[in-house]
């Protein structure tokens, strides 16, 4: 017996998911997170969720979890006490960002808290040029002075970065050496090694957070692996970035800052995979949780990588998986405003008190609230019966929002699910349309507890004519875990135009991103077979400032290379922007290496056909609101679990598990596929 | 009239907002020159058939000014009938196109669904070009250009586009980013010609008409929460290109559910600091929904409750030939009147004076290959404190909010090295609140090139609010022994120039600082203890101050 299994640690729960490599059979376990320390939430979950499987410590073969440790010690500011050594004349830098003010129009918005204090932020005269010369060279006297001083205010994490520190690395590297000198226990994050790229403001910002984050994702390690080891888990843990891939618990001590974003990015792995089975390579992931909603686009089963995202308020350069977060979920609250429109979010009732129908003093109403006017979340009790519910409570909240409306309380409830599905489609919208892509040409997969009972009026709004619910998707995150590779991203920036010329550099900055990525993989302890890369080059046409991601053919770089990059990017710019500059230079500004070890991974075996009859599933009927016809219609409710491969659903009806609804509108219908995925289709 | 419900106007009023916003992400990220890729000088906007706005997205207030005049002299100088689907109008003319100075140069494309005109697609952008001129009047800023077609049908009309960029000093720059804004344009036509397929021309047209109705909703709401009476304020206005000091006055006055401005400001002057009449309405809608409702959907339903009128021919109101290159100083004054007033009007919602600059600084040099290269850029400075809270620093306020251009793209591409880009210490406005930090930036010239710097308040500072105090001003040193010079000057290699803008202006009596925030500021060298002991120390806490820097 050999074990496999993901743990996501959420803020409200641990999901373990465990997948049994030989009988092919998936068990999934919940246990409460213990936000104090998460490592006991998932020690518990995993030790618990062993014994519910019959099974011991001893046969897990891989174990890989997604943690929110460092996302939230960002959002909660409970980093730890920071310095930063930077160039003469620039310590406001940090503090100044891009000089914009954070809104526009209202005056009391506030930028986001400053990771280092004034104080902390020490300059040292250096100085190099942009073409990596140096203009002024470290003074180290001067230096030693700066780090005093910090160690006098006894910080606990220092970043470290110079101008153009990503071109000519040997300024930070003395730093490094010195800082290991005279702070030996200091945590320390140089920009050259967080975020070798060009733009100094943003590569700052991501070493501060980097070191921020540092001690306090080191304390986590620490925990989780004694007590992983206390279970007797024989395997090294594996931990998910913000890339989609996993990665061990050394790299990820020392770049914290590759996580802030992996919460979401498992259940766009899993997405990728479970598309790949239903055979949908070209999906758009709908993940709807309390307060937020995650889009992504997977063009050829691929979700694009970014090199750049705020988090919070912080530039991070980091790679990430592409992934658009909008503040609409089951928990948003719906008002009139003043001009008397019906508006929906960012505003969330969040899971305490919550939506007004659970009862625990909410007033205002909420997209749940409004389903439940509707009933196409069961009015009586949710969450599989774990939790009653109050319609009555509900029905008044609507009301009141339909007085001021002057509508009736169907029409505003189901105005509350049109308000939140244009919110979740201008999400959809800004990562398929105004990326060069028709929405129309792809697959919706919806997942996270509301994904499934919002989908059908999205996909109609955005006249998409396939939806995916996978078997699981409340607890799609931990499933991707169990999907994933290890996966490291290497970059370099070197500016250059794509002439002959190009050829050298290039070689050598792929040799110098191979090298960082062979050590990695020795790291790592990854066979040589099992070792894949892929090669990319950040291009745009001279002059413009915004990169475009070309790929780059294996082989030696030559001048087949070159060609094969300028048509690449020129396809790129046409789709993304709509026309191609003919004869105008075009430069690479940075190489990147992405690095994989293939893992053995969980595979799912597809079921007979149990034909399309489906009474056996139906467990009950009851009245649902819809809007094509403006009034209640009975629907039959199937159990999830009762559900067969090759069942037929004609709509309307509602399809009800523990972790989620699905609701089939009249012209759907939905079939089942053999692996358990429910496919919702507009019906011919 | 299409009747429409309020649901639907708001899933059609979350679309259009997608649209513009796509718009100016297309348009930053395929422009080429600085001033658009990097710093976002540029806006993009939606009106509806009759010229109004529709949706503007989110750069810079200023350009509203632009817009709001283009459709109008469109509309004057061709007939509806002469309007075709692929026309593309390009205009920069404060007097005969609309925009409010030639920089900004406008490109209007009319959708049409079917036969039916929809609307327009409008966007702006700043193109850093027509530099090193005079402003003795507008003959001397640029080429004019009055709205003309670009496009006729889709079919470029080389012939005025060559002789445009023979008036540029960076024609290739200009090219591509007319390339970029013609294609922001393209996708705004492409997708509100969707809408209408999807929810039909009738009920897109009549959503828009209702979000006009329901932004005038918004503002009428706000403005009947203001006590009825007249509010007037007044403030200076210099500037290194002028010698005077100008003073400026408003009057408010508020009668129920709609608010009259009245400015009055003295004779337009000879330097490009006049303000036309469509950036003083910009400017004026701006500072209103700034404090009444930032949430008011930036479109032209807000602006019917408010008029606005100061004496044709001065500054605030200039007439042709006055020169208006550098028109959003004297803006920039005008919000700050607006708010001073309205601080009356509405105390506790109004923060002090922000560094009510918009400090400007343009380099003009030859490469070797023999071509121009022109570097605009411009510095924030610091805000007004909130009634709440401490101003932010090193920002733009009121009708700008571009971004710095990263030291690192600055050097690669000028002959410019930033030796120094801070918070200059001491600037705030001191207060229970103080004001945000001014910002300097010091320059070595690299190689000869021509300078000209513009900015404000180096007479009379940010103002504080309830007894908060002002701010520091604006200080330009040439490193040659000359200060806040006036037009353009030579610099020579190896030159330093240092550019000091002004902080933001304190909120709340300075007595009512906590310690610990003064001891803060102390500690980071944002006060000296000096300054603590002169401004806010009193009695016994001094030593406080002393031991904290000890």
């Amino acid at each position: 017996m050999a074990l496999r299994i993901g743990v996501d640690s959420g803020g409200t729960f641990t999901d373990v998911c465990l997948f049994d490599e030989e009988t092919g059979k998936l068990d999934i376990w919940k246990v409460p997170s213990t936000p104090d320390d998460p490592s006991r939430g998932i020690s518990n979950g995993v030790s618990e969720g062993l014994a519910t499987v019959g099974s011991t410590a001893a046969h897990v073969a891989f174990l890989g979890h997604g943690t929110t440790v460092a996302t939230n010690a960002l959002i909660e500011l409970k980093g730890v006490e920071t310095g930063l050594i930077t160039t003469d004349g620039f310590r406001d830098l940090l503090e100044i960002g891009r000089q914009k003010r954070p809104s526009l129009y209202d005056m009391n918005a506030e930028k986001p808290e400053i990771l280092v204090s004034r104080d902390r932020r020490q300059e040292v005269p250096e100085r190099l040029k942009s073409d990596g010369s140096t203009d002024r060279s470290l003074d180290e006297e001067k230096l030693r002075a700066a780090i005093h001083k910090l160690a006098d205010e006894d910080v606990k994490a220092i970043a470290v970065c110079f101008l153009y520190g990503f071109l000519n690395t040997a300024h930070e590297r003395r730093v490094v050496e010195i800082l290991r000198e005279e702070m030996p226990d200091v945590f320390v994050s140089a920009s050259h090694e967080v975020a070798p790229e060009f733009r100094e403001y943003e590569r700052m910002s991501t070493t501060v957070v980097n070191a921020y984050l540092g001690p306090v994702m080191q304390r986590y390690i620490d925990r989780l692996k004694l007590r992983l080891t206390e279970l007797g888990v024989p395997v090294a843990p594996q931990l998910t970035q913000s890339n989609g891939g996993v990665i061990g618990f050394d790299t990820a001590a020392q770049l914290p800052v590759r996580t802030v974003l992996s919460g979401p990015s498992t259940g766009v792995v899993a997405a990728q995979a479970v598309g790949g089975m239903a055979g949908f390579d070209n999906i758009i992931t709908f993940d709807v949780g309390g307060t937020s909603s995650d889009v992504a686009l997977l063009q050829g089963g691929v979700c694009k990588l970014t090199g750049e995202a705020n988090v919070h308020g912080y530039p991070i350069k980091a790679p990430m998986l592409d992934i658009h977060t909008v503040g609409a979920g089951g928990g948003s609250i719906a008002f009139v405003d003043s001009g008397g429109l019906l508006k929906v979010g960012p505003r969330s009732a969040g899971a305490d008190p919550g939506p007004v129908c659970y009862g625990r003093g909410n007033t205002e109403a909420t997209v749940t609230d409004a389903n439940i006017v509707l009933q196409t979340l069961n009015p009586v009790e949710i969450l599989g019966g774990r939790m009653k519910v109050r319609r009555d409570l509900a029905i008044e909240a609507v009301q009141r929002l339909a007085d001021q409306l002057g509508l009736g309380l169907m029409e505003t409830a189901q105005g509350i699910i049109s308000v939140v599905t244009a919110n979740m489609a201008k999400a959809i919208r800004l990562i398929s349309v105004q990326r060069g892509h028709d929405p129309r040409d792809y697959a919706l997969m919806a997942f996270g507890g509301a994904g499934p009972l919002h989908a059908a009026r999205l996909a109609k709004e955005l006249d998409m004519s396939r939806i995916i619910v996978p078997l699981t998707p409340g607890t799609l995150c931990a499933l991707g875990l169990l999907l994933t590779d290890l996966r490291s991203d290497f970059a370099i920036s070197r500016l250059m135009k794509v002439d002959q010329n190009a050829v050298e550099p290039m070689i050598s900055g792929f040799e110098t991103l191979e090298a960082q990525a062979e050590a990695w993989f020795e790291q790592e302890g990854i066979e040589p077979g099992r070792r894949v890369v892929n090669r990319t080059a950040d291009m745009r046409y001279v002059g413009q400032n915004y990169e475009l991601q070309v790929s780059v053919p294996a082989g030696t770089v030559g001048g087949d290379t070159l060609q094969a990059l300028v048509k690449g990017f020129e396809q790129a710019h046409l789709q993304r922007f709509g026309f191609i500059a003919e004869g105008e230079a075009i430069q690479i500004v940075t190489l990147r290496l992405e690095a994989a070890g293939i893992v053995n991974k969980a595979q799912f075996t597809p079921r007979p056909d149990a034909g399309p009859a489906c009474d056996a599933a139906v467990i009950g009927s009851r009245q649902v609101y819809m809007d094509e016809a403006k009034d209640f219609l009975p629907c039959p409710v199937y159990a999830r679990e009762k559900l067969k491969p090759g069942n037929r659903i004609d709509g309307p009806a509602v399809v009800e598990q523990m972790d989620t609804t699905t609701v089939i509108l009249p012209d759907m219908q939905a079939t089942v596929d053999p692996y358990l995925n429910l496919i919702l289709e507009t019906r011919a | 009239m299409t009747k429409i419900d309020p649901i639907t106007v708001e899933v059609i009023g979350s679309a259009l907002t997608s649209i513009v916003e796509e718009m100016g992400e297309a348009l930053v990220r395929a422009s080429y020159s600085t001033n658009i890729k990097e710093r976002r000088d540029c806006s993009t906007a939606l009106f509806d058939r009759h010229g109004n706005t529709l949706c503007q997205a989110e750069h810079i207030p200023m350009h509203l000014g632009s817009f709001i005049g283009i459709i109008p002299h469109i509309n004057k100088r061709y007939a509806a009938k002469d309007i075709k689907p692929g026309d593309v109008f390009i205009g920069n003319d404060a007097y005969e196109g609309g925009a409010t100075h030639l920089p900004d140069i406008v490109l209007a494309e009319p959708i049409f669904h079917g036969d039916t005109m929809v609307g327009w697609a409008v966007n702006t952008a700043h193109h850093a070009d027509f530099a090193d001129r005079g402003h003795a009047h507008i003959y001397q800023e640029g080429l004019r250009i009055p709205p003309v077609r670009l496009y006729r049908e889709g079919e470029l009309q080389q012939d005025l586009q060559d002789m445009f960029l023979l008036n540029c000093q960076v024609p290739h720059e200009r090219l591509s980013d007319l390339r970029a804004q013609m294609s922001a344009n393209r996708l705004c036509v492409q997708r509100m010609q969707d809408l209408c397929t999807k929810y039909g021309a009738d009920k897109v047209l009549a959503a828009g008409d209702a979000l006009q109705d329901y932004a005038e909703r918004k503002m009428r709401a706000g403005i009947a929460a203001i006590p009825d009476g007249t509010y007037s304020f007044t403030d200076y206005f210099d500037s290194n290109q002028f010698s005077d000091v100008m003073e400026l006055k408003v009057d408010i006055t508020v009668k129920g559910d709609a608010m009259h401005l009245a400015f009055d400001a003295p004779p337009q002057v000879p330097a490009g600091l006049n303000v036309i009449y469509t950036a003083l309405l910009a400017t004026s809608y701006y500072a209103v929904k700034a404090v009444i409702d930032p949430t008011i959907l930036p479109n032209a339903g807000l602006s019917r409750p408010i008029s606005v009128e100061a004496p044709h021919g001065s500054l605030l109101n200039c007439r042709h030939p006055a020169a208006v290159d550098g028109r959003i100083a004297a803006c920039q004054r005008v919000a700050d009147l607006v708010q001073g007033a309205l601080a009356k009007a509405l105390p506790g919602k109004v923060t002090a004076a922000g560094n009510g600059a918009c400090t400007g600084a343009l380099f003009t040099g030859t490469r070797e290959d023999g071509s121009l290269w022109v570097y605009l850029e411009t510095i924030g400075g610091g805000g007004g404190a909130r009634p709440t809270a401490d101003g932010l620093s090193g920002v733009h306020v009121h009708m700008t909010n571009t971004s710095n251009l990263p030291v690192e793209a600055l050097e690669l591409e000028y002959p410019l090295t930033l030796l120094r880009y801070e918070l200059v210490n001491g600037s705030a406005g001191a207060g229970t609140w103080r004001g945000g930090m001014g910002l300097r930036r010091v320059y070595r010239i690299e190689a000869d090139c021509r300078f000209s710097v513009e900015g404000g308040r180096l007479a009379v500072y940010p103002w504080g609010l309830e007894g908060g105090l002002q701010a520091t001003g604006s200080h330009f040193d040439f490193g040659n022994g000359q200060q806040n010079l006036p037009g353009t000057v030579q610099l020579r290699a190896g030159q330093i120039v240092e550019l000091v803008t002004p902080g933001g202006g304190g909120y709340g009596s300075p007595s009512g600082r906590s310690l610990e925030a003064i001891r803060r500021d102390i500690k980071e060298e944002r006060i000296t203890p000096e300054f603590a002991e002169r401004v806010y120390g009193h009695g016994a806490e001094q030593k406080i101050y002393r031991a904290a820097t000890a």
